[in-house]
């Protein structure tokens, strides 16, 4: 990692520690503050001053995993939802990006708005058109609805974002694999693809964490069978009392799989955001 | 091969490519479209259903003189442009100050992961019961210590806009900051060292230098950030439901209420509609942005 | 302990009672509980008419519903209708419930229903009338379902015009529940007037050690602050209704509001204009308030020994009086009334499942004679109300619990405490803001309640 000038002098880096750290407790504290309470009893959690030095209990995560609460099936709800619906976005998505990409044909510039307007759709005025939709053909509460739901507002997101991936690649590499009598599908294939890898990582990862933490069509067109954890953690909320502790550990639980992703996939991210973002202006 | 046969090889390979995508697109997007446009022609009240019928434009006449559309529309605004704005500037400045001590860049950027992946639901949640919560919240207890006093962060219309636009900033910020971060790591030392022979300033090198270049990566951020910004919905209806009164209520959040809330479908339809042109219209200005700055 | 008997087994082969033996442990609580359908059988109905059918029911999460959840088995043993329970989430279920009933997709057989929902249901037509059902003898035994036990305000809540849509079946009333030990401390009694309230709460209010005197509702929502206001306005002789017009803006509703907004200001903790219900009991718990007047099931929290430091310091009151002498508390229950779209025999099944939850064994199996910890306190009969079971299994709650609740069940309800109009969730919404606006200040009472007039009035017009 190459720095832009010599190293500070001695005091302001201090300074620069003191307020890297600070920014690390502000975008780290919901984290650190849920797990500090989900190992807390109710009683330590309404305690005021808040209570730093407690006793910690694992009784909220054995409720939540084990209890007539668990978790456990909105989990695995979730875990197929978005599973399902990163690979329905990656199969239709990946061809169609490159297409659009770098191929000729009609109407390209309509068809390449068009998918960028589809993604502009506001949520709120599709949830009643979606249900009685859905309602109609049956798939209401089942997995297949609700990820092509959710593929609506993957698709057009991932497409666009692979588009950029695939313009990046060298137009001589592509060009040599065609003349080489690959066959459109074979170069695309063992030669483009490899190409975009940083880039269809990336795509895999926001399109995943998106369903995962999915929560309005989750309610409205989920129902017994397909609960992600998103809409089961308000089980903790009820209209009598809050169980605070619970639903932190809830809560963790339900985001532990994304932040997990997240950290493992980090240097991806970041990695694919910068090469579109970089080398698409500098050439062009 | 012959020009005309290549062409028409692409042409059918790319719409083999394309075909499923669009089709799946089509499918579930234009009947609720078609949905949609043809509840906001109508007047559709579940509070009132002898009055259901056909209403032409007037849906769309009435939000003329709807105070509470247009203070939606200011809001959508402000909140878009404020957290838009506010998360380059940070996200650069914290860039350009951590690159210059790369020892802490590890920590921070595994730090920065952890607001994006939240679900925005459980943030806007989490930030109502336990940040902004009045006499018990990590913030009241920080201004309280500070001498500033206890206030109603989301109770109090202000501070209740001001909240929801540091809810959503600090989610996103991280992003900006990543991105721009291993951008401003991939610069050209060398430009610089011939700036500072040149006796160039610090603002000057980092106006004249450092913005051309980083300036696709900042538009991009630009874009992805106002989409999220324009669609946002489940945080503040976790924090704040719209209100108190119309205080946080957004474009998004009032079609919302007054779908489902004051079952007035026919008027929350023809709101959803008008939030989908402006989104199209603003979208259609970054792409060509975009296409410009290429 | 051994498990005991299904009778129905030991009746149909006489050889059950080596399989039940086997298979009590392995049931668990069901079966420890008295899961004999004697006394359902007892009511002279075919319960098994619609057998084969399947429903489901839409609650929230809710202890009250929990326990009734657990019992399913039973009620599918007795009648071959299987029940599938959907808890949604609180904020939701009335969209849910509204988005099922108006697009007919008939997804839900019944849900927990919000009483104030019924006029809109009814004028739209989505939900059946209930007097057919009850005054059919092949599907409801009247003497054993005895339906004028049931508490009578919580029947009228969930009736338009004499007849009935909705069954209660689990419900609330709000009442004053105060630190005993703090009022015995300072010689105060429970207040008597709204005058006495306040000066209860001043003699209790010592912000510098942060307790506070009184707590209310002040988190804006139909259900939640427009839970008491509406109490206050017709305790200061306020109505909601002028010939056809709805007034929100009256002398009595300015004064009202103006008591709610001086009195929290001065005597509950600041952060009161965000709390609900919950947020309250968990302070009241916590010792920082004194007293507050909410549900009377919030003493399931209170006298909570997990979170509670106030266990065995509580105890009840009702309502004070208003200036017009009267003391009014909430209607509020949750009744089951019938999907309009279902075919006929999934009516039936709905009915009988209606039929069991509210009826006097089912009640008490949920609550009393419950096996897990929590036994419900909203029970919907007199008759349950007033048994001695019921009392003991209410003695922890505090000091004159039944009493003050019943007696405010009693008295104090009042049908007219909100308009029963279709409108009401627009209604509600718009009044809910208005409350909330006035209590942080930014507006004044007659101008806040002024503003929700005429948005009220547009909406009322269309």
């Amino acid at each position: 990692m190459t720095t832009t000038g010599a190293l500070p002098r001695p005091g302001r880096a201090i300074a620069l520690y003191a307020l890297a750290g600070a920014v690390l407790a502000v975008w780290a504290f919901p984290v650190v503050w849920g797990l500090l309470t989900s190992f807390k009893t109710e009683r330590d959690v309404l305690a005021y001053p808040p209570v730093w030095i407690f006793t910690p209990t694992l009784a909220n995560y054995r409720d939540v995993l084990f209890g007539p609460s668990s978790i456990v099936p909105n989990l695995f709800s979730s875990l197929v939802v978005a599973s399902l619906a990163t690979a329905l976005t990656l199969v239709f998505g990946i061809p169609a990006a490159y297409a659009m990409a770098r191929l000729r044909f009609p109407a390209k510039k309509t068809t390449g708005f068009y998918v960028l307007a589809t993604q502009m759709l506001p949520p709120v005025g599709l949830i009643i058109p979606y249900y009685l939709a859905l309602q109609k053909v049956g798939g209401l509460d089942t997995y297949a609805g609700l990820v092509v739901i959710d593929l609506t507002f993957s698709l057009p997101f991932a497409i666009w974002l692979l588009v950029s991936y695939f313009e990046d690649v060298p137009v001589e590499m592509e060009e040599a694999a065609l003349l080489d009598r690959a066959g459109r599908v074979r170069a695309l294939w063992h030669v483009i693809l490899p190409q975009v890898k940083g880039g269809i990582a990336v795509t895999t990862i926001f399109v995943f964490l998106n369903a995962w933490n999915e929560f309005m069509f989750a309610v409205v067109l989920g129902g017994n069978r397909v609960r992600p954890v998103t809409v089961a953690m308000f089980n903790f909320i009820s209209v009598e009392q809050t169980q605070w502790a619970r639903l932190a550990a809830g809560a963790m639980l339900a985001m532990a799989p994304v932040i997990l992703l997240g950290l493992f996939a980090q240097r991806h991210i970041v990695k694919g955001l910068t090469v579109g973002a970089v080398k698409g202006g500098g050439r062009r | 091969m012959r020009a005309g046969t290549l062409e028409q090889q692409e042409r059918s390979f790319a719409l083999a490519l394309l075909v499923p995508a669009l089709a799946v697109l089509v499918l579930t997007t234009t009947a609720p479209l078609v949905y949609l446009g043809w509840n906001s022609l109508h007047r559709i009240d579940l509070g009132m259903p002898w009055l259901s019928g056909f209403a032409g434009a007037d849906n769309f006449a009435k939000m003329g003189s709807d105070p509470r559309f247009w203070n939606s529309l200011l809001l959508t605004a402000i909140y878009t442009a404020t957290t838009v704005v506010l998360q380059v500037a940070v996200g650069l400045a914290l860039a350009l100050l951590v690159l210059q001590i790369p020892k802490g860049q590890g920590l921070l950027r595994v730090a920065a992961i952890l607001p994006i992946v939240l679900a925005p639901v459980v943030v806007g949640l989490f930030w109502r019961t336990l940040v902004l919560a009045p006499d018990v919240g990590l913030v009241d207890m920080v201004t309280r210590a500070l001498g500033l006093g206890s206030h109603n962060w989301l109770g109090d219309p202000q501070l209740a806009l001001i909240s929801v636009i540091a809810i959503h900033t600090w989610q996103w910020t991280p992003f900006a900051f990543l991105v721009l971060l291993a951008t401003l790591a991939t610069l050209p030392p060398d430009v610089y060292e011939a700036a500072r022979l040149d006796r160039a300033g610090a603002w000057q090198r980092f106006l004249h230098l450092t913005l051309p270049l980083i300036r696709p990566a900042v538009v991009m951020v630009v874009i992805l950030r106002t989409m999220t910004a324009l669609s946002a919905f489940a945080a503040i209806f976790a924090a704040t439901g719209g209100g108190p009164g119309s205080a946080t209520e957004i474009l998004n959040l009032y079609a919302y209420r007054t779908s489902f809330s004051e079952l007035n479908l026919g008027y929350g339809a023809s709101l959803a509609v008008v939030l989908l042109a402006i989104t199209m219209a603003i979208s259609y200005a970054m792409f060509r942005l975009r296409r410009a700055r290429r | 302990m051994s498990p005991p008997i299904r009778r129905r087994d030991a009746l149909k082969q006489g050889a059950a009672l080596g399989a039940a033996a086997a298979l009590g442990p392995v049931a668990g609580s069901v079966f420890a509980q008295a899961d004999d359908l004697a006394p359902y059988r007892a009511a002279k109905i075919n319960w098994k008419q619609a057998e084969g059918e399947t429903i489901t029911v839409a609650v929230i999460p809710a202890s009250y519903f929990e326990n009734l959840i657990s019992l399913e088995p039973q009620f599918e043993a007795l009648t071959g209708v299987k029940v599938r329970f959907e808890k949604v989430p609180p904020g939701q279920i009335r969209q849910k419930a509204l988005l099922d009933l108006s697009s007919k997709t008939a997804t839900y057989a019944t849900h927990a229903a919000d009483p104030m929902y019924y006029p809109l249901y009814v004028s739209n037509h989505w939900v059946d009338p209930l007097d057919k059902y009850l005054n059919d003898a092949t599907l409801t035994d009247k003497a054993w379902f005895n339906y004028d036990d049931i508490l009578k305000a919580w029947r009228d809540a969930d009736s338009i015009d004499g007849r009935p849509y909705g069954i209660p079946y689990d419900g609330e009333v709000t009442v004053q529940v105060y630190r005993k030990d703090l009022y015995d401390a300072k010689g105060l009694k429970p207040a008597d007037t709204l005058e006495q309230l306040v000066a209860n709460a001043k003699a209790l209010t010592d912000a510098s050690a942060r307790t506070y005197g009184l707590a209310l509702r002040g988190f804006a929502g139909a259900g939640q602050n427009m839970y008491i206001y509406p109490s206050l306005f017709r305790e200061f002789g306020g109505s909601w209704m002028q010939g056809n017009a709805v007034v929100v803006n009256s002398p009595q509703a300015v004064q009202a509001l103006q008591w709610y907004v001086d009195t929290l200001t001065a005597y509950s903790p600041p952060a009161v204009r965000n709390w609900n219900w919950p947020d309250i009991a968990d302070a009241f718990s916590q010792g920082t308030v004194a007293c507050y007047i909410d549900a009377h099931s919030s003493a399931a929290v209170i006298t909570n020994p997990e979170k509670s430091k106030v266990v065995g310091k509580v105890a009840y009151a009702r309502w004070p009086k208003g200036p017009n002498g009267k003391r009014v508390t909430s209607i509020w229950n949750w009744g089951f009334p019938i999907n309009a779209a279902l075919s006929d025999k999934q009516k039936k099944a709905t009915w009988l499942f209606i039929e069991w939850a509210a009826s006097a064994e089912t009640q008490a199996r949920t609550s009393w004679k419950f096996a897990g910890p929590a036994k419900r306190s909203g029970v919907n009969r007199v008759s349950a109300w007033r048994s001695s079971e019921f009392a003991a299994a209410m003695k922890d709650a505090g000091d004159n619990f039944i009493s003050a609740a019943l007696e405010s069940l009693e008295n104090d309800t009042d049908v007219d405490w909100r308009p029963r109009v279709p409108q009401w969730p627009a209604i509600g919404e718009t009044m809910a803001t208005a409350i909330q606006a006035a209590l942080v200040g930014q507006k004044k009472p007659k101008e806040a309640l002024d503003e929700a007039q005429a948005r009220i009035t547009q909406i009322l017009k269309g």
